[in-house]
């Protein structure tokens, strides 16, 4: 038997095993050392894990409305799995591909049984294992910050059935995966045996967070932040740039493919790393988020219109910790997260900042969690602070009245709210036109080999299952004007088109796109579903009776 | 077949390559940075200190050959140990009247120096310090070079780890220090810092260690029962600690900063790659001697076989990871094979940054001051000492081929003291 020397117990060394060494009230609970065999933590976690799922998973595919992002990557991981390479246009460095090869891999099954299986209503079901993981995440991180059981499971319910959550953890967002690895990386730094490889693991995790969605770069310094409080003095220069390291050379891996592609830079005849870069870089910003009448504004106000209580709530919340960074412990403990929150609202506040939906996605579990914290700091305050030993019997009532009475109006506030959103959610039909156009154009178009189609990306998995050529048949309508591969086998423009899915998405962008606008104007709805702005209509293309026409 | 046969056989052979380089890269990455896994382990790592008992009686071999310059300054320093209880056998050669000399008169002043001839015809270390083991009057029989700088304190820490750990051996960390001196003692001076700081302790957890050549200390009784080092060894020190840890006996390990002895790095390029060489062989001979196979776990018989490979492995990686990487960038290979061939450059990469950290948690420990030019020694010149290292693995290699297991002598290069010192530097790395 060999073995090392039993560890030395002098002050030089202080190698406790609490994640934060600083002094605690004892009334809170000091994380588990194995969370895993916690019974109290299995219980709540567990108990949240299933409301979560049922919440979020009751009417998946209805609610909400199809999106056309949803429809790309959907498409993209179909292409991949297809062997069709990382797009089944064109792969041109809009985004790093890891987030839908993800999808892929998560879909692979399901679609191997059935093939017909491959469209977004029925694939979100697999978003449900990513609001799994991070619901379970979310959680486990609050309590690797010192949080309290009752506030981390706060934070896990706050992250997993705010109406906002359940709307866009629902959809087939890369968000949604970037979030999940975003919270395997700070749960790897806060690791409470501070382990080199833990560390080294979260540097993994943030960089494969970046290739999913390129926009978790701006959350580095945050996990950053977290890794360095949590690591100990002795070992952090190696954890600290072990992390780095492995970050960074994940990171480039993105690069290196498009080198070892011959992509990296522009070049005649050929989509580069750099041009997409450029493309994201120079999106047209869409107004500030204060003002009124921007874009910004309307996408502030679509998140407020599902839920105020975690966006504004958790900006409160970060926004108490921050100012109580000298006194609480809390605070300094949710470091990282509410620096998460302060980046992710700075970029938020950029005065003509490109802004969209999916952006609050990668807030969401941070403003759980500093809102979480935040109540765990006020319930601190209210019952603990300040209070002697000696401390008076109705003094005491006092304070447990308060912390009720406080409890009971929060709850009063956001219980209805909620409940009103989390029903629309799990009752609401958005998909029904989708549903039903897809249907039309399977029964009522006779031969669909050779039908052209323009439709948007989220119903063109629907029209390739039934027949309809991939890429040249069923065709993303943008494409129409904007891929030269496409374009160049419509010699005729829009005359070489037989029908336009004329979705809110397709009716909004045609503004832009002459094929497509040419394509609607020349067509006669033939079928409509759905009523008002959201209506879908299938748009006969009328070539007879023109000058030219009669070709087809 | 055709093209298309020949892409898929060099796709198939890069990526079996590329993932044995990256798994080899790894497992040693994993290992050398064994102690700074987490802040428990770190701190296990150092000698526990001592509690004020002395109970252990050491005898503390000094091997001197041709090392009258530095004897005497050794000797009073160790004579300068707090610790109340050893005796210092300098053993020297018959050969040897200057050494001799000096060694006579520090026994003249001091009772506790005493001294023992070796009359071998054919002269080596492990010989030397046989002929002294029955002399040996203390519980621990400690060893120690002629030129070692040791800590007057360091015999206490060490009764004391016997003590509280019921150990069998204790082995004291060794440092090179002149990191300063030349590019190749740089990573020398680091290769030793990784591997008594680090990985060292990984192999006494494991239950099979390479013990080091000097501040070692065995029982006597244990070592008695051993038989001593083997004189045939090229690597005695390594062969007797595969020995000791394959039947089980209790190795502990302990590194301090003040604490660790003190020695220079070789004083030419050629005398590193001799050591090295030596080294290398003695690695193979002790795998060849087949004691490791008695290690009960077959895990520990996996770190046996990998740790006494290394040189040979550290040779092979070094020629074949910027080849894999060339070939990957110039042949067209898939994107995907092309990936995996970047995979062990990645270790190796992060063996580079942990490389880089290291010198200056070095410098920081040591109380030395690293310059930027240092670091960029240190990154520049990896690949030459890889180079080096291969050099010396495939030395190795021919000689135990050709039977030339003799201790590489001088004689060579003409009798030149500091040769003499670096071939007595016994520590694996």
């Amino acid at each position: 038997m060999t073995s090392t020397l039993p560890a030395v117990t002098t002050s030089t060394v202080p190698a406790q095993r609490q994640p934060v060494p600083e002094v605690r009230s004892t009334s809170r609970t000091t994380p588990s050392q194995r969370l895993r065999s916690s019974r109290p933590d299995l219980l709540l976690c567990g108990t949240l894990l299933v409301a979560i799922l049922v919440v979020q998973a009751w009417n998946i595919a209805d609610y909400p409305t199809l999106s056309d992002d949803e429809g790309t990557y959907l498409a993209q991981a179909w292409a991949v799995q297809q062997g069709r390479g990382l797009a089944h246009y064109t792969y041109w460095y809009d985004h790093p591909p890891l987030g839908w090869i993800q999808i892929a891999v998560l879909t692979w099954i399901p679609s191997w049984l059935s093939p017909g299986s491959m469209t977004v209503g029925s694939m979100r079901v697999v978003m449900l294992l990513i609001s799994a993981v991070s619901a379970v995440l979310v959680y486990v991180l609050g309590r690797r910050l010192s949080l309290p059981r009752w506030a981390a499971g706060l934070a896990m319910a706050l992250f997993g059935l705010s109406p906002l959550s359940v709307v866009l953890q629902r959809e087939i967002f890369l968000d949604n995966l970037a979030v999940m690895w975003t919270l395997v990386a700070f749960t790897l730094a806060a690791s409470p045996s501070r382990h080199l490889w833990h560390h080294f693991g979260a540097g993994l995790a943030a960089a494969t967070a970046v290739l999913t969605k390129e926009t978790m770069l701006v959350v580095l310094p945050a996990l950053f932040v977290t890794m360095w409080r949590h690591s100990h003095r002795d070992t952090r220069k190696f954890a600290v740039t072990g992390a780095v390291t492995a970050c960074a050379l994940i990171g480039f891996s993105y690069p290196l493919f498009a080198l070892l592609k011959g992509e990296l830079l522009p070049g005649g005849g050929h989509v580069s790393l750099w041009d997409g870069i450029k493309y994201q870089m120079t999106r047209p910003g869409s107004g500030f988020v204060l003002d009124q009448s921007s874009g910004s504004h309307g996408v502030l106000h679509s998140w407020l219109y599902y839920d105020r209580v975690l966006p504004l709530g958790g900006l409160a919340g970060a926004l108490l910790l921050i100012a109580t960074w000298r006194w609480s412990v809390t605070a300094r403990a949710l470091a990282g997260p509410a620096l998460t929150v302060a980046i992710l609202t700075a970029l938020a506040l950029r005065p003509n900042g490109y802004l969209p939906a999916m952006y609050v996605i990668q807030a969401l579990p941070f403003l759980a969690l500093v809102l979480a914290a935040g109540t765990a700091s006020v319930a601190h305050g209210v019952l603990r602070r300040w209070r002697r030993p000696d401390e008076r019997k109705w003094m005491t009532y006092g304070r447990y009245s308060l912390a009720a009475v406080l409890a009971l109006a929060a709850g009063a506030y956001v219980v209805p709210k909620w409940y009103d959103g989390d029903h629309t959610a799990v009752t609401a039909d958005a998909n029904a036109p989708y549903r039903a156009a897809s249907k039309w154009l399977t029964s009522e178009v006779a031969d669909p080999k050779d039908t052209r189609v323009l439709v948007d990306d989220a119903l063109w998995l629907d029209l390739v299952h039934d027949g309809y050529r991939p890429g040249l048949g069923a065709i993303w309508f943008y494409k129409a004007d904007l891929d030269p591969a496409v374009t160049k086998t419509m010699p005729n423009g829009w005359k070489d088109i037989d029908y336009v899915v004329a979705s809110p998405t397709v009716r909004r962008d045609a503004v832009d796109l002459p094929n497509v606008k040419a394509a609607i104007e020349h067509s006669t709805p033939v079928a409509t579903f759905g009523t008002g702005p959201d209506r879908i209509e299938i748009r006969h293309v009328q070539t007879t009776g023109t000058a030219d026409g009669g070709l087809r | 077949m055709g093209i298309w046969g020949d892409l898929l056989l060099t796709s198939v052979f890069i990526a079996a390559v590329s993932l044995a380089l990256f798994w080899m890269a790894a497992f040693t990455l994993w290992w050398q940075m064994h102690a700074w896994r987490t802040p428990e382990v770190l701190a296990s790592t150092r000698f526990s200190r001592p509690d004020g008992n002395e109970h252990v009686s050491f005898s503390l071999l000094l091997p001197a050959r041709h090392e009258q310059a530095v004897l005497d300054h050794t000797i009073q320093r160790l004579l300068e140990s707090t610790h109340t209880d050893f005796e210092i056998i300098v053993i020297v050669g018959h050969d040897d009247p200057e050494t001799t000399a000096v060694a006579e008169a520090a026994a003249g002043r001091d009772p506790r120096v005493r001294v023992v001839v070796d009359t071998h015809e054919k002269k080596n270390k492990p010989k030397a310090m046989n002929t002294a083991l029955p002399h040996c009057r203390g519980d621990v029989v400690g060893v120690f070079d002629a030129e070692d700088q040791v800590h007057p304190e360091l015999l206490a820490h060490v009764d004391h780890a016997f003590r509280t750990t019921g150990a069998d051996v204790v082995q004291g960390g060794v440092q090179l220090i002149n990191f300063h001196s030349s590019w190749y003692s740089l990573r020398n001076c680091l290769e030793y810092f990784f591997w008594f700081r680090s990985r060292l302790h990984l192999h006494a957890q494991k239950g099979f260690i390479p013990l080091g050549g000097n501040t070692v200390f065995v029982r006597t009784d244990v070592l008695r029962e051993a038989d001593g080092w083997d004189p045939n060894c090229l690597a005695e020190d390594c062969d007797l600690g595969v020995r000791l840890s394959s039947v089980g006996k209790k190795v502990v390990v302990a590194y301090d900063s003040d604490m660790v002895t003190r020695e220079e790095t070789p004083g030419s390029l050629m005398s590193l790659l001799k050591q090295r060489t030596r080294w290398n062989q003695g690695f193979l001979q002790v795998y060849r001697k087949r004691d490791w196979k008695q290690l009960p776990g077959f895990g520990q018989r996996l770190l046996a076989r990998y740790t006494l490979m290394t040189p040979f492995l550290q040779a092979f990686s070094g020629v074949i990871i910027p080849l894999n990487a060339a070939v990957a960038l110039f042949l067209d290979v898939p994107v995907g094979i092309a990936f995996l061939t970047f995979l062990p450059l990645v270790t190796a990469a992060v063996t580079f940054v942990f490389e880089v950290v290291g010198l200056h948690d070095f410098g920081k420990q040591y109380g030395l001051r690293v310059r930027l030019v240092h670091y960029l020694k240190l990154v520049v010149g990896g690949p030459f000492y890889q180079v080096l290292l291969a050099g010396a693995a495939i030395r190795a290699v021919w000689r135990e081929q050709r039977g030339r297991n003799d201790w590489e002598l001088t004689s060579h290069v003409g009798a030149h003291l500091h040769d003499t010192a670096v071939i007595r530097e016994d520590v694996p790395a």
